[in-house]
């Protein structure tokens, strides 16, 4: 099989598991924050912590074995906008309460037959379109050049730990083990799994489809001859790539990007399917859609500039240790924020 | 009303019309090549990505429409580009150890413009297809390409993964050179040297199957997949040569 074919069909396989699991078990940022902050309920936000603190370890332990290499990922590159990361963080935050839920989110709803979605998601890839190479795009680069800064050394945690001397093994195992175990308690303590068994195991194997991504196209597709970039879920540019590729697919090549979106909006149908959660919903008040329409535009954007979205660099980005996935997931936290606390509050 | 559909038909279709007419007709070197001779358009099959977030990078096949031209020998192919700072991206010659003409290489887009080919046939005609690209503002603003690092000039060469001797061969070959355009700065502002792989010899058992030229728009890492034709076997040489005077050769056997 080629390696553009195995990335395909991989990247299809990875997107359905990860539907079936988000849908399972309603696996969302957003929500997760949303109940912490006002109702004092943890058990979702837990459930990202744990995916998140997987994905960490399944990749550096990937790193370790030689099998991937993190540092040509984007969320390593040797330079970055210090200003657009954070801020496109801090919109895409903002967007993904106004809009109930981030791109990874949409997609399963969408799948369980939630049309607002589709609005979101309409939204999202069009906006992210247009600040990647459409009319935002002059803007978005003039910004960015004058707010690069470069690193020697890829700008992560692994890579600086490395630079100081210790051994690549230990450079990656102790941040690793640190952040990853220290992830896992927090969700084990705040989070009441024991009487959920089996959605600690699926919020886990979530983390574990982020390293199969990695593990797909930095591993297995790996071919000097026909390369493939390296990289595992998100859901910003590669939304918009899909609906790309819905009107131009004569002169398109399916990547990985847009089999993720594929895979993921079926395996969530056939997950709401089989569980008989499937249900048409649409909007009930003109509110609601200004809401999902201005959630879209804000995360599609932000999401570009921060280089991914509360999947795409708060799972992906983190468990490579990046500098900017840092940066991003701090924005993301931080304009999430806004939305229960401060002068552009949302009312509920 | 059945005049006016005409009408609206005959003006979406100029392409059609004017035959032989093309961006060549505008592009000098394409212009000497062709002289008096009207190509024959469509003949040659350009395949690219209609829209592209990179540039640096971008993939592009062609070949011969096998329906009208299954006999057709082409002896030469020219690449070329409408928009970039020079017209010419690769030059290629064929011997008799040629497969069917279908390649595939990686070449550098300045912005969205046309991509054209012209192939000599082995009776002197001339073919010709071309395409339409649009290159955006880099998607992602990944760093760009290599510079002389450790693997510098390693050739390597890709034979077919299953060999059949009624089937060409396909090869892959593909070398370690950044394509140093020289219309890059260096971060101090000094404009850097020109630097390219310029040319590569491919021959079997001593029989030439192509000579490629090659031009500053050709990707970083040049790539070449080419066929060598059915029933051949043996030794399978390659040699590419730099601007900078070096020397790279690669071998396989096929089958």
């Amino acid at each position: 099989m080629s390696a553009q074919a195995m990335v395909m069909w991989g990247g299809l396989a990875l997107g359905v598991v990860f539907g079936v699991l988000a849908q399972a078990t309603a696996f969302c940022l957003t929500g997760g924050l949303r109940e912490w902050w006002s109702k004092g309920q943890m058990r979702r936000i837990g459930g990202f912590a744990l995916a998140l603190a997987v994905a960490i370890l399944a990749t550096q332990i990937l790193a370790v074995a030689g099998l991937v290499e993190p540092a040509r990922s984007l969320y390593l590159q040797a330079s970055f906008s210090w200003l657009l990361v954070p801020l496109g963080g801090v919109l895409f935050g903002y967007g993904m309460m106004l809009a109930r839920g981030c791109g990874a989110r949409a997609l399963v709803l969408l799948g369980e037959g939630n049309l607002r979605s589709l609005v979101v998601l309409l939204c999202l890839g069009i906006a992210a379109h247009a600040a990647m190479g459409g009319v935002l795009a002059p803007v978005r680069v003039a910004v960015a050049e004058a707010t690069t800064i470069s690193f020697g050394t890829p700008p992560g945690l692994a890579e600086w730990l490395g630079s100081v001397g210790l051994a690549e093994t230990l450079a990656r195992l102790i941040p690793a083990l640190l952040l990853g175990g220290l992830l896992i308690l927090i969700a084990l303590r705040i989070a009441d799994f024991h009487r959920a068994r089996a959605e600690l195991i699926a919020v886990a194997a979530i983390g574990l489809v982020i390293a199969g991504g990695w593990f797909l196209t930095g591993h297995l597709a790996a071919d000097d001859f026909d390369p493939v970039p390296l990289q595992s879920l998100s859901f910003v540019a590669p939304v918009g790539d899909a609906i790309q590729y819905l009107m131009l697919a004569t002169g398109m090549r399916v990547d990985f990007g847009v089999a993720v979106v594929a895979g993921v909006l079926a395996g969530a149908f056939l997950a709401a399917l089989l569980r008989g959660r499937l249900e048409l919903r649409g909007f009930e008040k003109p509110g609601q859609l200004v809401r999902a329409m201005l959630g879209g535009v804000l995360m599609g954007v932000g999401g570009v500039l921060a280089l991914g979205c509360s999947i795409g660099q708060g799972l992906s980005g983190l468990s490579t240790l990046a500098l900017s996935s840092f940066l991003a997931a701090a924005g993301i936290l931080l304009g999430a924020r806004l939305t229960v606390h401060g002068p552009i509050k949302l009312a509920d | 009303m059945m005049l006016r559909l005409l009408f609206i038909a005959a003006l979406c279709l100029p392409t059609l019309v004017q035959a032989g007419s093309g961006p060549w007709e505008r592009i000098d070197p394409a212009r000497e090549l062709l002289g008096e001779s009207k190509p024959e358009v469509g003949a040659l099959a350009l395949d690219l990505p209609a829209v592209t977030q990179d540039g640096s990078s971008v993939t592009l096949k062609v070949s011969l429409d096998r329906r009208r031209h299954s006999d057709t020998v082409i002896e030469a192919l020219y690449l070329f580009t409408t928009g970039n700072p020079a017209p010419e991206l690769a030059e290629f010659q064929f011997g008799p150890a040629a497969g069917p003409l279908d390649l595939e290489t990686r070449i550098r887009l300045d912005r969205s413009q046309q991509v054209f080919a012209l192939a000599r046939t082995a009776d002197d005609r001339w073919l010709a297809g071309v395409r339409d690209v649009r290159v955006t503002v880099s998607g992602c603003l990944v760093e760009g390409t290599g510079s002389l690092d450790d693997d510098f000039m390693l050739a390597r060469v890709r034979g077919p993964s299953r060999f059949r001797a009624d089937r060409p061969s396909e090869i892959r070959a593909m070398i370690r050179h950044p394509m140093e355009t020289g219309f890059r700065e260096d971060p101090q502002g000094q404009a850097i040297p020109r630097r390219i792989v310029k040319q590569l010899d491919v021959s079997l058992e001593g029989e030439q199957v192509l000579h490629a030229r090659f031009h500053p728009a050709i990707a970083a890492h040049p790539y070449l997949r080419f066929h060598v034709a059915a029933g051949l076997e043996g030794d399978l040489e390659l040699e590419w040569r730099e601007s900078g005077g070096e020397k790279a050769e690669s071998r396989i056997s096929i089958p």
